[in-house]
């Protein structure tokens, strides 16, 4: 089939990198199902070990885009963390799928201090237990610094009066180490992505205290991330993928084919592990389990500004920001709705925007942001957010 | 600090290191203590493969400047370009202190960046090599297949099969291929 390849000039190549997580489905099935094919693409999917090495190859023209934290075309542009280098998002590939899970021998300390479920599930119990043993170290993990994963796990710390910076340490460790990590207790907890929490719990090693959804709601996890440079020089082919990816998220989404995909993603170029570690069968479907993972449906796949500003108020509240920036310019620069909108014919008029609000004040939203006071809409972060 | 799963080339930027008058003074080969290695070990700066895991840890430490005095970032400041990209695509990522002249970093990163390539390099060639033998060793395979077959001597059968190849235009490994697995194929049903 190689031999053919230069002579397809209808076909643009593009090179797309990937996270081996359950979210990366929809890039295995845009690829494997045909999609991307059917939509004049030739594309390449390249397996990366880390988020920095995603961000860098796309940064530096080595990918044209990946499967990326939702946070990080954003943290890219503003240059958090690494080499300022534009990005952009105009696809959301999945909402949810993290958890908090902690170990067994953390699980019983906490049970002492608790006078209720209630009282692990929200970190109360946690709090108690660390002011009247302060001498214990306690130590979670997340698996990239500026992620969902950290501020999820620093808002839920937060909600019950613990400093995470302070009180406890947080620290980084690779998704697929983090069960190694918990069992030789070198870590009492973290929040990572399915499928790392049901495993921990299957395998009797931990107990998963709450989920991302149950912290913000139904929030966007990953996104399309491009170079900004690719998505200016080739737009047509950037919508291509959009639409490939759209057609592939309905794909994922729908019940009836899990299956068959967790068949693909077990394979070796993908997840390389058995597909009997995804689903334990028909009763015990991972992705609709507790972490809510979902891939398609009302208001899933846009580029959603309201979370974009989320975590930029997030960013901000954690001193992750040196400086104080343009909220409004950043977000329409990096969630392009428009490339969207126009990808799949529909308006930008539809998509929940509460920068766009005439009460919105960025100087008075960032102060809040500090103090806490920024929260989620109760169905979630694309519904709204709240300044109290 | 050098953190690398490949020993070998470890050793080789380590020697390139020395030879160019910096000192490596610690050398991982698993990035397990990570985080406590680079507090203890204090390095001006980490050299990592770009496809290590583990870099996703490292990038917390610029956020830990309270654990880790000397915090670590990325490229120092904001490097040239060209300069990075040629690291990337050699396979290197650097982590450097804070502060540190990039004046200065720009020698050390260039050294382990020919040395990577080198190590790149030397891995191809070694691969081409083992390949080549693995051709030759089907190839003599099929021969002895055909000597046994058609009874024939060894310069009947090679003639054999590069008439095979020539006619089929493929190349005399494809045809050798073919071969085996037919003749396995008619030994299974014997």
């Amino acid at each position: 089939m190689n031999i053919h390849h230069s002579s397809c000039h209808n076909h643009s190549h593009v090179k797309l990198g990937f996270i081996p997580l359950l979210d990366c489905a929809p890039f295995v099935v845009a690829k494997e199902k045909g999609f991307f094919q059917a939509e004049g693409l030739d594309v390449e999917l390249s397996k990366e070990a880390s988020w920095s090495s995603i961000r860098d190859k796309v940064a530096f023209n080595l990918l044209d885009g990946a499967h990326m934290l939702a946070s990080m075309p954003l943290a890219a542009t503003l240059g958090v963390g690494t080499v300022r280098s534009a990005m952009q998002t105009s696809f959301t590939v999945s909402h949810n799928g993290n958890g908090i899970t902690v170990s067994n021998a953390l699980y019983e300390r906490m049970q002492r201090y608790a006078d209720s479920p209630q009282d692990l599930h929200n970190a109360v119990a946690l709090k108690r237990l660390l002011e009247s043993e302060k001498n214990e170290a306690v130590r979670f993990a997340i698996v990239y610094p500026y992620s969902s994963h950290n501020y999820q796990l620093r808002d839920w710390l937060a909600s019950a009066g613990i400093d995470p910076d302070t009180d406890m340490q947080i620290i980084v460790v690779p998704p697929t180490q983090m069960i190694d990590y918990l069992q030789q207790g070198e870590i009492q907890g973290y929040c990572v992505g399915e499928p790392w929490n049901t495993l921990a719990v299957r395998q009797g090693l931990g107990h998963m205290l709450t989920t991302g959804y149950e912290i913000w709601g139904s929030t966007p996890e990953k996104v399309l991330g491009i170079n900004s440079q690719w998505a200016n020089q080739n737009p047509e082919a950037h919508q291509s993928v959009i639409r490939a990816l759209d057609q592939a998220c309905r794909w994922v989404q729908a019940a009836e084919n899990r299956i068959e995909l967790f068949a693909l993603l077990s394979e070796p170029d993908y997840l390389n592990c058995t597909p009997e570690q995804l689903s334990n069968g028909p009763d015990d479907d991972i992705i609709a389990k507790a972490a809510q993972q979902r891939f398609s449906g009302r208001r899933i796949n846009h580029p959603s500004p309201n979370y974009a500003l989320w975590i930029m108020s997030q960013m901000w509240r954690w001193q992750d920001l040196a400086r104080p920036i343009r909220v409004v310019d950043v977000i329409n620069q990096v969630y392009r709705q428009d490339l969207y909108c126009q990808a799949l014919g529909l308006s930008v008029e539809d998509i929940p925007s509460f920068i766009k609000s005439a009460n919105f004040d960025e100087s008075v939203w960032l102060q809040g942001a500090i103090e806490g006071r920024v929260k989620p809409h109760p169905n979630g972060v694309i519904d709204g957010l709240i300044l109290d | 600090m050098l953190v690398d799963n490949e020993a070998a080339r470890a050793a080789i930027v380590e020697q390139a290191m020395r030879d160019n008058g910096y000192r490596v003074i610690r050398r991982l080969e698993t990035t397990k203590h990570l985080t406590q290695e680079v507090a203890q070990s204090q390095p001006d700066i980490v050299i990592i493969d770009i496809e290590s895991p583990d870099r996703d840890m490292l990038e917390n430490m610029s956020r830990l400047s309270k654990d880790n005095p000397r915090p670590i970032v990325m490229f120092a400041e904001e490097d040239d370009s060209s300069h990075i990209e040629a690291a990337i695509r050699a396979g290197v990522s650097a982590y450097i202190v804070d502060g540190m002249q990039s004046s200065r970093v720009k020698p050390i990163l260039q050294v382990a960046v020919a040395r990577f390539r080198e190590f790149q390099a030397l891995r191809s060639e070694l691969n081409t090599v083992k390949s080549q033998l693995e051709e030759r060793k089907t190839i003599e395979k099929a021969k002895g297949l055909i000597m046994k077959h058609q009874h024939c001597d060894e310069a009947a059968a090679y003639t054999a099969l590069r008439k095979l190849a020539m006619d089929r235009s493929q190349r005399i490994i494809e045809v050798a291929t073919s071969v085996i697995s037919v003749m396995e194929l008619m030994g299974d049903k014997q």
